[in-house]
């Protein structure tokens, strides 16, 4: 039985068995951490030796707090979920394609592609929703495809390479407390790493080496201020006006292009909408990466391998009785040739399997005796409805 | 029973939309925010009652909603986790082998599953119905499938 993170189809990377997933190609964010870390290392090990004798040894512990501080925000930006929104299934994408209309060709002769957009309205002002025939699905208004993990994020703003991840809905608060902090950190650094050479000249009048790595760190922190410091700034001006730099750079919700377009994911001021997009509820992870998966050909002894998993009974039940149809069509599924998508055949082997199904349960009728492929009863006994009929309790159990 | 018909004007490889299936779209009239349409698609139509449909959609509609309200406490929670360079997260509730930050979205979403098996129970199952939980089909559509013809 497959786990979903073994069948996911996008060019992202799933790491640790499902619990992380960035981009791919990582090298810049390989490079990112060795700065930060590097410089970190060295200002700890070599400008806070005089520093915390000379000035307080709170300078190389607050240092270290910010490193700290930082490095988690930047692992959590890399290594979270953006807000990939699913594939669709293929019963879905069917259903979809079907209400598009096709590509035709007009009396003067000219070819016109397949119509993908749809118009809705939100709140007085109409947003076009984009069909994504690579995930099979409308786009939610504020997603777009990246192209580099070929996925829809929910709320995208950008494909960061810095950060080797997608910035999205989901971690956009992660990357954007990296920004700022790393803004501090670097501050930080830069100041006293020179307050250390100061010092140095100060008191050892240049008797010593000359302190080429407080320098170099000193340099890398200088440098590294102008580009953080202003995608910092850049950022939380978007916070502050709710937009997304996808957005901004397409100039959805711009006044002076459009004077009469309206933001309506703006709460009104700059202040609710900081605390919205850095505060507010994450919605969690949609792919589910830890869960076996349940598609197309997947096998049906689902409900033992749930009942191994630890949990208690009453969460077995609800996995098993949460989705009693999807454990149906999988069984028509693997009835059929379970590679081919002939969604025409699966109506038919629904209609062949419900007859065959017996419209009493076994046993006293208030305990639904799980059975696995086959045939023997499975792991634990769930209990099931006792007001279902025919069918339905059937269902409730068949796996 | 027969499959729909092909489209006019399509190639070879005809879509068939699954005969024994009926999904219920996003709504997206009031913003990003969770919630589905609550029209009775045509192939629900006399199976079950509108007034019904609608009920459990809307139903559905207000639990997702209220996942994604932020409350006081989702604040503070955000606050704190935040203050602690998210290294709380990893000191919170745990489900199975992996650790997620469990607040309030997580919860609600787990309280849609309850409520999808609950109307499978009682309202769709009698019916001859499945509704297929929205968590498992990435809260893009929710999934009717016709056990019976």
């Amino acid at each position: 039985m497959p786990k979903r993170w073994e069948v996911y189809p996008g060019k992202s990377q799933v790491l640790c068995s499902g619990r992380c997933i960035s981009a791919k190609n990582l090298s810049v964010f390989y490079l990112t951490l060795a700065l930060i870390v590097i410089s970190s290392c060295l200002f700890l090990a070599f400008d806070c030796r005089l520093l915390a004798v000379t000035l307080s040894p709170s300078v190389p512990v607050l240092a270290a707090v910010q490193f700290i501080f930082v490095l988690c925000c930047l692992l959590r930006t890399t290594f979270s979920d953006p807000g990939i929104i699913p594939r669709g299934t293929p019963d879905e994408a069917a259903w979809i394609e079907s209400q598009l209309e096709g590509p035709q060709v007009d009396r003067d002769g000219n070819y016109r592609p397949p119509v993908r957009l749809k118009d809705v309205q939100i709140n007085g002002r109409v947003f076009k929703l984009k069909y994504c025939f690579t995930c099979k699905l409308w786009r939610p208004p504020r997603s777009s495809h990246c192209s580099t993990c070929d996925n829809c994020v929910d709320r995208f703003d950008h494909h960061c390479p810095w950060v080797g991840n997608c910035v999205g809905r989901r971690n956009y608060r992660y990357f954007y407390l990296f920004l700022i902090s790393l803004s501090v950190y670097c501050l930080y650094v830069m100041v006293f790493g020179i307050v250390n050479l100061v010092l140095l000249i100060m008191i050892f009048s240049l008797t010593l080496a000359p302190p080429t790595l407080t320098v170099l760190t000193i340099l890398v922190a200088f440098f590294s201020i102008w580009s953080v410091v202003g995608l910092g700034g850049f950022h939380t001006m978007l916070i502050c006006r709710e937009t997304s730099t996808n957005e901004d750079i397409k100039g959805s919700f711009n006044q002076r292009r459009h004077p009469d377009l309206i933001n309506p994911f703006d709460q009104g001021n700059g202040l609710a909408n900081c605390c919205f997009v850095l505060f507010g509820p994450v919605t969690p992870s949609l792919l589910n990466f830890r869960e076996d998966e349940i598609g197309l050909g997947s096998s049906i002894s689902l409900v033992t391998n749930n009942g191994r998993n630890g949990a208690s009974a009453a969460a077995a039940s609800t996995a098993v009785t949460a989705t009693p149809a999807v454990r149906y069509s999988n069984l028509t599924r693997n009835n059929n040739d379970a590679a081919s998508n002939s969604v025409g055949h699966v109506n038919n082997s629904v209609q062949v399997i419900s007859e065959s199904l017996p419209a009493q349960l076994p046993g006293d009728g208030n305990d639904v005796i799980v059975k696995n492929g086959n045939g023997a009863p499975a792991d634990g006994v769930i209990s099931g409805g006792t007001d279902a009929v025919g069918v339905t309790s059937v269902a409730d159990c068949i796996v | 029973m027969s499959s729909s018909k092909p489209l006019p004007n399509s190639s070879s490889a005809t879509i068939l939309p699954p005969a024994n299936k009926a999904f219920v779209p996003r709504d997206y009239s009031h913003g990003t925010e969770l919630r589905f349409s609550t029209e009775l698609p045509a192939k629900l139509q006399g199976r079950i009652p509108e007034e019904v449909f609608t009920a459990v959609i809307g139903n559905i509609n207000q639990l997702l909603i209220a996942a994604e309200t932020g409350s006081a406490s989702v604040y503070l929670e955000s606050c704190f986790a935040c203050l602690t360079g998210y290294l709380a997260y990893i000191c919170m509730e745990t489900q199975y082998e992996k650790p997620i930050p469990v607040n309030s979205t997580t919860k609600c979403l787990r309280s849609v599953s309850r409520l999808v098996e609950e109307y499978n129970r009682t309202v769709f199952g009698p019916r001859n119905l499945s509704m297929i939980d929205p968590s498992e089909r990435g809260l893009r559509v929710i999934e009717i499938v016709l056990l019976r013809p």
